[in-house]
């Protein structure tokens, strides 16, 4: 036998209410007999159910009816999540229901029209903030908070003063949701009665101001855990909200506060591990003012929530080498967000003394930490991390951040660097080494290029190809065009590339061949190299590209056309009539300042993809005239896209202006 | 001369979108807004490794370049949070053990075969977890056993199958249990003992693969814990459907502390145990179906 509990007429009627078709003749009742079912498994589903069913004045009417059944709770809870799932179709019954002789009835349209959320309700609701009855007042003001608006915030600030204080502290709390913090004096008044205090911190975060920090400090030395959790509550938000440039201001003001208590750093740390965000939040500001280094591990920790990520890595830059320090020694203790994160501030914190501790924190981390790792070393000024540094040039993932971190260190161990990178070269440890050893060693390396650029194996000179044109054109360019014609793939598209840094008059009859190259790389290297070498010559195969049915082939051929100062308005509108977004996209940046660039725009506002109206309506903001202010208006208006409509709306402002 | 720029570029909104959207598509991991700032960081060396100049050319990169499957496996590695530790969520693991490993040894005590999936598996503590409670409730002992750890990470895969780990990890682990499962590795850390890893093998899997998930065996159990916080509706379907077809009739399915199934659970029934709340695959028709509590 199955021990586990069995009941299966419950599952049955669950069942049942699951398949049954919502349009069916009678599905309503059926549904509204499972609202009553003893299993809250059951209601739950008749409820979904009820939300999703067609005529919802008809089906909202029905269930308000069920609310009034005394008695009934399980099926009036149901009932009033089924109500709030309706959406509009519940608004006009529900507020009728606000003017109900019951106040439980009252209480109960208050309560759903606030998880409905709709501005229509507010006017109704403000009413009903006259009702006789306490209960639903409160059921009112919290409902004003959710729903938000003008008149909500106007009255519930009127309520701050109520004889109630169950009415003062839900007006707050309406306040909070709706981020209005009222008057700075109200709130500070508010402030000394228990029973609003922690409503009224939430608030005070709101203010963006000294006197709030300050206000905010005094809670955090309250001996009540609740109340300095309410007061980092109000710090993490008031620091989201001040201009960072006063946030020095701000954190001077918690520094000092902090300093007066004997056990600040301990009480941070036990509010680091508290539930609610904002709390940690205000606890990473805190231990950023009070840069207390034997804080840095559970700061670390903070990041395991996503969200803190930006104040964990500022608070850890403020702990400074100490703390660093401190993260470098227990690396291994962390979780691995924690170690992400504590990698990255490393990296600002470094001395000459962390190479050691960096190092090791190589031999196991995580690739993406290990690229942080990289950039950390460059930046000891050290000597010693010259080996490492030239080791990781071998690991193709690291050595691109390798050979950026050498060129910082060259800064301060020029000699070293390129001892280590020639030697590196002559035994043949890794390619990586040659562009490396060019960027730091500019022409003395030249000859050992040359070299390379012979040599048996195409890594190395394609390497030695790219490198050259870095350090001297003239040799560059003798390179390239010996590269251009080479057996390799690699090495040719090595010397595509080069071709076009360097340009010249040569470059665009040079290029031709590898425009037609077998190899798709190499053609997409070259319609690149041409714009860039700013050879006009070869516009007209760039033109064919666009209507290239490779997407990277026709985005490369705008571009490279846009940069030679060749997107006409032909090209314009073959890449606009382009399938790929992508390609749309290019056309519109390239045509950004010409005329024919704000006519596509207008076209191309209505773009079933979000991008691409984004994309259009930049243009028109930043060349369209303004006769163009109608259109722009006219396509806000129907913008359903968030990021579009910002677009949209500062071509509006921007037009308007002209 | 050539400049060392050690600054790093910004991602705009657009751009994060565009490459929150392509991320999504791919293996259903939803970056919300707020988020981008920590897209931006993760994702940024990912640019230096390419030699890219800003996130507008990683995004073409990810559509065009011929190695974009490669670099958005790599994107959604640095995408993931990975964090997780053994003896995860205590209370689920005894329901687990007292109510739930009593009624697979009797259902399979025929076959004498037991099969555990951890989806999303992380680093492997979850999947060591299991093996080291089906090893301590001694009703496995001479049964074939196997806990499968999958996850789209590869990275977090090869840490899972090194078996080693540091404080954090063992955070919730008790000293017995601690003595009994792991041996010094040096260096502050631990590594599992053989016994239990002989009980566990990982392997690569997005959960959203419905063609992949064919090489994934019939299962009597999944753990998929924490993962689908990340998902949309739309891809939790698409999850639970593949994780279904993968579960035996009567398996059980245990999802994370603060998941649930609803508004989606109509393939699995709802089972009240005394400790916790676990979903399972309805029986073939025909053999009884049970289900859970009301209340
Ligand atoms: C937070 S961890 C949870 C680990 C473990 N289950 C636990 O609860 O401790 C989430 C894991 O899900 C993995 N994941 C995310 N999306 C996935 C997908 N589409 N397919 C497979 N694994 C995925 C991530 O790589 C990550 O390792």
């Amino acid at each position: 036998m199955n021990p586990l509990p069995e009941f299966p007429a419950e599952e049955a009627r669950y069942r049942a209410l699951q398949e049954l078709d919502p349009r069916a003749a009678g599905a309503l009742e059926v549904l509204v007999t499972g609202l009553h079912d003893e299993s809250w498994r059951v209601r739950h589903v008749a409820a979904e159910a009820l939300k999703r069913l067609p005529s919802s004045r008809e089906v909202a009417e029905r269930l308000i009816r069920v609310l009034g059944e005394r008695g009934e709770t399980g099926a009036r809870n149901a009932a009033a999540e089924a109500l709030a799932g309706l959406g509009g179709a519940a608004l006009g019954p529900l507020v009728t229901l606000l003017g109900h002789p019951d106040p439980d009835q009252r209480k109960f349209a208050a309560d759903i029209l606030g998880q409905l959320g709709l501005r229509a309700a507010e006017l109704p609701l403000v009413q009903a903030l006259e009702d006789p009855d306490l209960n639903v007042r409160v059921a009112v003001s919290e409902a004003l908070g959710r729903v938000g608006g003008e008149h909500s915030a106007r009255a519930l600030e009127g309520l701050l003063t109520d004889a109630e204080s169950l009415l003062r502290l839900s007006a707050l709390e309406g306040l909070a949701l709706l981020r209005r913090p009222p008057p700075l004096p109200v709130v500070l008044a508010m402030l000394e009665d228990t029973r609003l205090q922690r409503s009224a911190f939430r608030v005070l975060g709101l203010v963006p101001e000294v006197v709030a920090t300050e206000r905010i400090c005094q809670g955090l030395a309250s001996p009540v855990r609740s109340v300095r959790e309410a007061a980092l509550g109000a710090l993490g938000t008031q620091v989201a909200l001040v201009e960072p440039a006063r946030r020095g201001e701000v954190e001077a003001v918690v520094r000092a506060a902090l300093r007066r208590l004997p056990d600040a750093a301990q009480r941070l740390v036990q509010a680091l591990e508290c539930e609610d965000v904002t709390v940690r939040s205000g606890a990473l500001v805190s231990a950023a003012a009070l840069g207390e280094a034997s804080l840095a591990l559970p700061v670390a920790e903070a990041a395991r929530e996503d969200r803190l990520l930006r104040e964990v890595l500022n608070t850890l830059g403020r702990l400074g080498p100490e703390g660093g320090r401190a993260l470098l020694a227990h690396m291994a203790d962390l979780s691995s967000p924690a170690r992400a994160a504590a990698a990255e501030a490393l990296a600002d914190l470094v001395d000459p003394g962390s190479v050691t501790a960096l190092c090791a924190l190589l031999e196991w981390a995580e690739d993406d930490l290990r690229a942080v790792v990289v950039r950390a070393l460059g930046r000891t000024r050290s000597p010693e991390a010259v080996p490492p540094l030239v080791d990781l040039l071998v690991a193709p993932s690291l050595a691109g951040a390798a050979t950026r971190a050498l060129g910082v260190l060259a800064g301060s161990n020029r000699t070293a660097v390129l001892e280590a990178l020639e030697e590196a070269v002559t035994r043949r440890a890794t390619s990586a080494a040659v562009a490396a050893l060019a960027r730091v060693g500019g022409a003395p390396a030249l000859p050992a290029l040359r070299q390379l650029a012979r040599d048996a194996e195409p890594t190395w000179r394609a390497a030695a190809v790219e490198a050259a044109g870095e350090v001297d054109g003239a040799v560059g360019r003798e390179l390239a065009r010996a590269a251009l014609a080479d057996e390799a793939v690699q090495v040719r598209a090595a010397g595509v590339r080069a071709m076009g840094r360097l340009g010249g008059p040569e470059a665009g009859a040079l290029l031709r061949p590898a425009l037609h190259d077998e190899d798709a790389s190499v053609r997409l290297a070259a319609v690149e190299a041409v714009g860039e070498s700013g050879a006009t010559d070869r516009a007209s195969e760039l033109e064919a590209l666009v209507r290239h049915p490779d997407g990277a082939l026709a985005v490369a051929a705008v571009r490279a056309l846009a940069r030679l100062g060749m997107a006409g308005p032909g090209v314009l509108m073959d890449a606009a009539a382009h399938p790929d977004a992508e390609v749309v996209k290019a056309a519109l940046s390239a045509g950004a300042l010409s005329a024919v660039g704000v006519e596509l725009a207008v076209a191309l506002l209505g773009h079933p993809r979000w991008d691409v109206r984004a994309a259009a309506a930049r243009v028109l903001g930043d060349a369209g005239g303004p006769e163009r202010l109608d259109v722009a208006r006219r396509a806000l208006e129907a913008e359903a896209d968030a990021l579009a409509r910002q677009t949209l709306s500062d071509a509006v402002e921007r037009l308007s202006r002209r | 001369m050539p400049r060392f720029d050690d600054s790093r570029p910004e991602m705009s909104l657009e751009e994060f979108r565009l490459l929150r959207d392509h991320v999504y598509s791919h293996c259903g991991i939803l970056v919300h807004e707020d988020m981008k700032f920590v897209m931006e960081r993760r994702l940024w060396p990912r640019l230096e490794a390419l030699g890219l100049p800003d996130f507008g050319a990683y995004h073409r990169y990810l559509r065009y370049d011929a190695q974009r499957h490669a670099e958005l496996e790599a994107a959604v590695e640095a995408l993931t949070t990975h964090e997780t530790y053994f003896f995860r969520e205590p209370s689920q693991l005894k329901a687990f053990c007292d109510e739930l490993l009593p009624v697979l040894e009797k259902r399979n005590s025929r076959l004498k075969r037991l099969r555990l999936w951890s989806a999303g598996c992380s680093s492997g503590e979850e999947a060591y977890t299991l093996a080291m409670l089906l090893k301590d409730s001694r009703r496995f002992d001479d049964w074939d056993v196997e806990v499968y750890g999958t996850d789209i990470s590869r990275r977090v895969l090869s840490m899972a199958r090194r078996a080693e780990y540091g404080a954090s990890a063992l955070r919730a682990t008790s000293a017995d249990l601690l003595e009994r499962h792991f041996q010094p590795a040096g260096n502050n850390r631990v590594r599992v003992r053989d016994e239990v890893r002989s009980w566990v093998s990982f392997g690569h899997h997005n959960l959203l693969d419905e063609t992949g998930s064919q090489l994934v065996p019939r299962m009597d159990v999944v753990f998929c814990r924490n993962v689908m916080i990340y998902f949309d509706q739309a891809a939790r379907r698409r999850v639970l459907r593949i994780v279904r077809d993968r579960l035996v009739p009567g398996g059980y399915l245990l999802l994370g502390h603060s998941e649930n199934l609803l508004n989606l659970g109509a393939d699995f029934e709802l089972v009240h145990l005394q400790g916790d709340l676990v979903y399972r695959r309805p029986e073939l028709p025909g053999l009884t179906t049970t289900g859970g509590e009301g209340r």
